[in-house]
């Protein structure tokens, strides 16, 4: 039986940890689940390589989203330029589609949150991209690289976003 | 003149929620705001409507979520794979230094177009037979030329058995147990004779006991061999077929209904 190496199981502990986070990060791009899925695997494989190659450890989480970011900007890019069916949906907005949702789901989400993620929606895509990245736990400097803005721009960012969730509240 | 009490800014009061004052600053903000009710309010009302949102979001996107078991083994299998090969050699990069470039481009694409088609043919086929996961199954090709294709006897090249390990990896990716194992045979999505790769991305695990089962998909492969070969169907079209739809590609190349 071949010996796993402790990278690999490094790879696979930061894969339990990091999968939903990632995955939910790149379905605000509109990407089908399957596709996040299957880039989520790109993205720990790449981590492997990283770590194999003794490349920095230093902020993993960073990295991670880093490569998933532009992972999901070259998919989303790749299936427009392939499919004329691919049509721009961040996954919030299919919530308030869904033809069917079940009893649980529907006490989950109240009709206060869906006014919160209708307020989401509607913000432009670089705030939404800063508001999920925060949700998913990263400090301004860590989106800051992520999405290669000034850390300025993210403050401000997530002020405006905020101001309008708070004002989504007191209408 | 009673002077009017400053309070403290909604940007202040958002950096100070997130911990991203410096150490001078946040405490002065904690002291303004044990000292000031209205500015206490604001703050609650931040911190609610980011819990609120975190809670909306999570709730909508972690319902879509497929259970990790199956990704955490497949990522185990191409784990293994590419700790065999040689560091800074992925598995899925291409022998040929010289074509590589090339290569892994027309393969990008091809892999992209597998992954815009599958989506919308995982929606339309389920009820007619099994299908190969996107997800674990995109299907992968090795470069290979027509001529090499179409060298070789068909008989000569499928003979190439699956490893045991392999089945076991293709197994676990799916979430089968080994008391069903003897139901499914694992089989290549585009079969190596049209430059299917022995890759853990090329293979998925196909049960015996369907209509639409092995020996089915064994006659559109002879078929789409030969018309490789005879030069009626390009090789990229023959992977493309097979891989993003190989019941329709059967009904396209042979007929509606399964011969077996």
């Amino acid at each position: 039986m071949p010996i796993r190496s402790p990278i690999e199981d490094e790879v696979v502990a930061l894969f339990e940890e990091f999968r939903a986070p990632v995955i939910r990060y790149m379905l605000a791009f509109g990407l089908p689940i399957a596709d996040a899925e299957e880039l989520a695997q790109e993205v720990f494989l790449s981590l492997f390589e990283h770590l194999r190659r003794g490349k920095s450890r230093a902020n993993l989480q960073g990295w991670i989203f880093r490569v998933a970011h532009n992972s999901a900007l070259k998919c989303r890019l790749q299936l427009r330029r392939h499919s004329d069916r691919f049509v721009y949906e961040p996954v919030l907005s299919m919530a308030a589609a869904d033809p069917a949702p079940g009893p649980e789901e529907t006490l989950a989400i109240s009709q206060w949150q869906q006014r919160l993620l209708s307020v989401v929606r509607a913000l432009p895509e670089q705030d939404q991209f800063c508001l999920a990245l925060r949700a998913e736990g990263l400090r301004y400097r860590e989106i800051s690289e992520v999405l290669d803005i000034s850390l300025g721009s993210v403050a401000a960012s997530l002020e405006k976003s905020l101001s309008r969730l708070m004002r989504a509240e007191q209408t | 003149m009673q002077r009017e009490p400053v309070h403290l800014s909604e940007k202040e009061l958002i950096l100070a929620a997130d911990g991203e004052l410096s150490v001078r600053r946040r405490a002065k903000v904690n002291a303004h705001l044990e000292a000031c009710w209205s500015c206490r309010e604001r703050m609650r009302v931040i911190e609610t409507t980011i819990a609120e949102f975190v809670r909306a979001r999570n709730a909508e996107l972690n319902r879509q979520l497929p259970p990790a078991a199956g990704p955490r083994a497949l990522l185990r299998a191409r784990l293994s794979e590419a700790a065999a090969a040689t560091p800074g050699s992925s598995f899925w990069q291409f022998p040929f230094p010289a074509a590589r470039v090339g290569q892994l481009a027309a393969g990008v694409a091809f892999v992209g177009i597998v992954l815009v088609v599958l989506t919308v043919f995982q929606s339309t086929v389920s009820a007619e037979g099994p299908k190969p996961r996107l997800g674990i199954t995109p299907g992968e090709t090795r470069p290979i030329t027509v001529e090499e294709v179409c060298f070789y006897q068909r008989a000569e090249v499928v003979s190439r058995d699956i490893p045991n390990d392999m089945r076991q990896k293709v197994f676990a990716a799916y979430g089968i147990k080994p008391a069903q194992a003897d139901q499914f045979e694992v089989d290549y999505l585009i079969t190596p004779d049209l430059g299917g790769t022995e890759s853990i991305r090329n293979l998925w695990p196909q049960p015996y006991s369907v209509r639409w089962n092995a020996h089915v998909k064994d006659k559109l492969e002879q078929r789409l061999h030969e018309l490789v070969c005879g030069h009626q169907l390009d090789l990229q079209t023959a992977q493309r077929d097979i891989a993003v739809d190989w019941i329709g590609a059967y009904k396209k190349y042979l007929g509606e209904n399964p011969s077996h």
